[in-house]
């Protein structure tokens, strides 16, 4: 396993800057720097979410809205234990013909499942989360939807969480 | 492009900045491509009523009549991948 990360840098230091040249205007800024939170005990002993921009989403549930000019700030619970055959994909901003082959390309549920019943992780979180990356409005963005997985994320008992861009 | 860019560009009337947007919406960040989407969209919506089918326009008055034009704006960019999706020619990467 890596060290933990250094609490005064983050992963990528040059990765807004390079956004902000593609799409001005159109990150989330922040003059507070919030370090890295630390592992608190063992990844054995760590119950790990995950959550994904991949939208992906349970069969039956509303699909993500793909099509909205600014964007779709929902998102959804996927049962940790859930089949690959109980899943779908609602997204048109990436390629999904390897997903839709294998899953766990983009959505890594199987891969998870093997870890906590091999003991490598603590366990799984009830459920892992999910929401589609078009979005143009970051505030919103920020407000609801990522204020929304953090609050479902810390209800459902995570101690850590993978967080996936797709 | 930000939203704070688009609602500049609406309080500015800049209608090139807007339909700039929304093509490359369509078009999957090809501004080329989304005019031709739009295109597409619509020909293939009156290739459906070349025939003058049968149609439910009790429905269409009274959606246009009750549903909010917020609501009917988000309808319009559904039926816009609807049509494209319809029309057998998907240029996008992933599913509706």
């Amino acid at each position: 396993m890596t060290a933990p990360s250094d609490e005064n840098k983050q992963l990528r230091p040059g990765l807004w800057e390079t956004i902000n040249e593609r799409y001005p205007g159109s990150m989330i800024t922040k003059e507070d720097f919030i370090p890295l939170a630390r592992l608190r005990k063992p990844l054995s002993q760590t119950r790990l979410t995950f959550v994904s921009s991949a939208g992906v989403q349970p069969k039956g549930t509303m699909p993500f809205d793909v099509v909205h000019p600014v964007g779709d700030y929902s998102f959804r619970r996927v049962p940790s234990t859930a089949k690959i055959r109980e899943l779908e994909i609602h997204q048109i901003k990436y390629p999904t013909s390897g997903a839709l082959k294998d899953l766990n390309v983009i959505f890594p549920i199987e891969r998870l499942q093997e870890l906590a019943s091999e003991g490598v992780i603590g366990g799984l979180t009830p459920n892992l989360f999910s929401f589609i990356g078009y979005q143009m409005d970051p505030p919103t963005f920020e407000r609801t939807l990522a204020e929304d997985i953090a609050d479902a994320v810390v209800a459902d008992g995570a101690e850590a969480a993978l967080l996936c861009p797709a | 492009m930000s939203l704070q860019y688009l609602k500049s560009a609406v309080a500015e009337n800049d209608t090139e900045k807007l339909i700039r947007y929304v093509r490359l919406h369509l078009g999957d960040g090809n501004e080329t491509a989304g005019r031709k989407e739009i295109d597409k969209a619509w020909i293939e919506a009156l290739k459906l009523l070349l025939d003058v089918p049968l149609t439910n326009s009790e429905f269409i008055f009274a959606t246009l009549k009750q549903q909010s034009p917020a609501t009917l704006a988000h309808l319009y960019f559904h039926l816009h991948f609807y049509f494209v999706q319809r029309s057998g020619a998907w240029i996008h990467d992933g599913t509706l």
